[in-house]
């Protein structure tokens, strides 16, 4: 039995719970942020992009080795 | 069942150079970024013309987070910023007209009928992400270099704050400092990459059955717009990443000058060790 679809399964939706968590925590301290102070949402808005890529690249590698996993 | 392939495929060979489809597509990129910038370049106005401003749109857009946050030199690399941007942006938005990824020729492999495209998103091949990457990350160490000089880029990159943690911190640095090139080279080639596999699956999906058939012509639409979002966001976030980290190669200097002449409680006994290492 081929495990490999399997394996490349495990690999993104395991490694998906992580960024997912960490995602959701930024989101909901930036908005936290903005709902206290709307004027700042402008000065909020690039940091918060920038950690949002950072924590989404530990979700895209999960990505890149499922695919690996799944197509060669 | 979608058929995937992670690497781009050859086309034709000129020489001992493999031309793929994705390079094909990135030269499209660059060409239609160029037929642009020739068609506003010359023609701009103080007031300008509907399409002048469209194309204006998303560089004074990113003038101003460049001019925010890029400190004092934002000046010397704004250009290069702006140009990252715009290829990724065109690159990702050029990989969603239809054609691209489906119009090519039949080849037989193993049995099973594949389309090699004529046409393949830019970003959707590591070659083009890593190379952009590593223009980011030359420019980072050049800048560095400029900035602070020679001897202290090195001594900034290999000597942590108190020397003793060096042998403990000198190679985490270094690490991160090359993880930066693989981090920016996957998040561009693995979001535009799954997003090609996205739309792939979805049209997949919905014709796989009679029923569904009419939904073909709606979710495939609403990832479409997904995926030009996410083109927006990969180009503006690897254009901000590249800029941070030029305005941390930069401004390292300029942090451990203000340390050496404030002098802080705690940083102030390995201040002299510093200076002699």
């Amino acid at each position: 039995m081929d495990l490999t679809p399997l394996a490349a399964g495990l690999a993104m939706g395991l490694g998906g719970i992580g960024p997912g968590i960490g995602l959701g925590i930024g989101f909901s301290k930036a908005m936290e942020a903005i709902g206290r102070n709307p004027e700042a949402s402008g000065t909020i808005f690039v940091p918060y992009i920038l950690g949002l890529a950072l924590t989404e690249a530990i979700g895209i590698y999960a990505l890149v080795v499922s695919l690996i996993i799944l197509f060669t | 069942m979608v058929h995937v392939e992670i690497a781009a495929e050859e086309l034709f060979r000129l020489g001992p150079l493999i031309v793929t489809n994705s390079m094909i597509g990135a030269l499209l990129a660059s060409i239609v970024l160029l037929v642009i910038a020739l068609r506003f370049a010359r023609g701009s106005g103080i007031v300008p013309t509907r399409g002048q401003s469209l194309v204006e749109l998303p560089i004074e857009f990113l003038a101003g987070i460049v001019r925010g946050t890029g400190g004092k030199r934002w000046r010397q690399f704004a250009p290069l910023i702006f140009a990252i941007f715009l290829f990724v942006l065109t690159a990702n938005w050029l990989s969603l007209l239809p054609g691209v990824g489906t119009i090519g020729l039949v080849h037989e492999v193993e049995g099973h009928e594949i389309i090699v495209p004529f046409l393949r998103a830019g970003a959707a091949d590591l070659n083009f992400t890593l190379g952009l990457a590593l223009i980011s990350f030359v420019s980072f160490i050049a800048f560095g270099l400029r900035a602070n000089g020679a001897r202290g880029y090195i001594k900034e990159l290999l000597v942590a704050e108190p020397a003793y943690m060096t042998p403990l911190l000198t190679p985490i640095h270094l690490i991160s400092e090359l993880s930066r090139v693989i981090s920016l080279s996957m998040r561009l080639f693995g979001n535009v990459f799954a997003g090609e596999v996205l739309l792939g699956t979805m049209l997949a999906l919905t014709t796989a059955t009679v029923f569904l058939l009419p939904l073909a012509f709606v979710v495939p639409v609403v990832f479409i717009f997904l995926e030009l979002l996410f083109g927006a966001v990969q180009a503006f976030v690897f254009a901000l990443l590249s800029m941070t980290y030029i305005t941390l190669a930069i401004a390292e200097h300029r942090q451990h000058g203000d340390d050496h002449h404030s002098g802080e409680a705690p940083e102030q006994g390995t201040a002299p060790a510093h200076g002699a290492a």
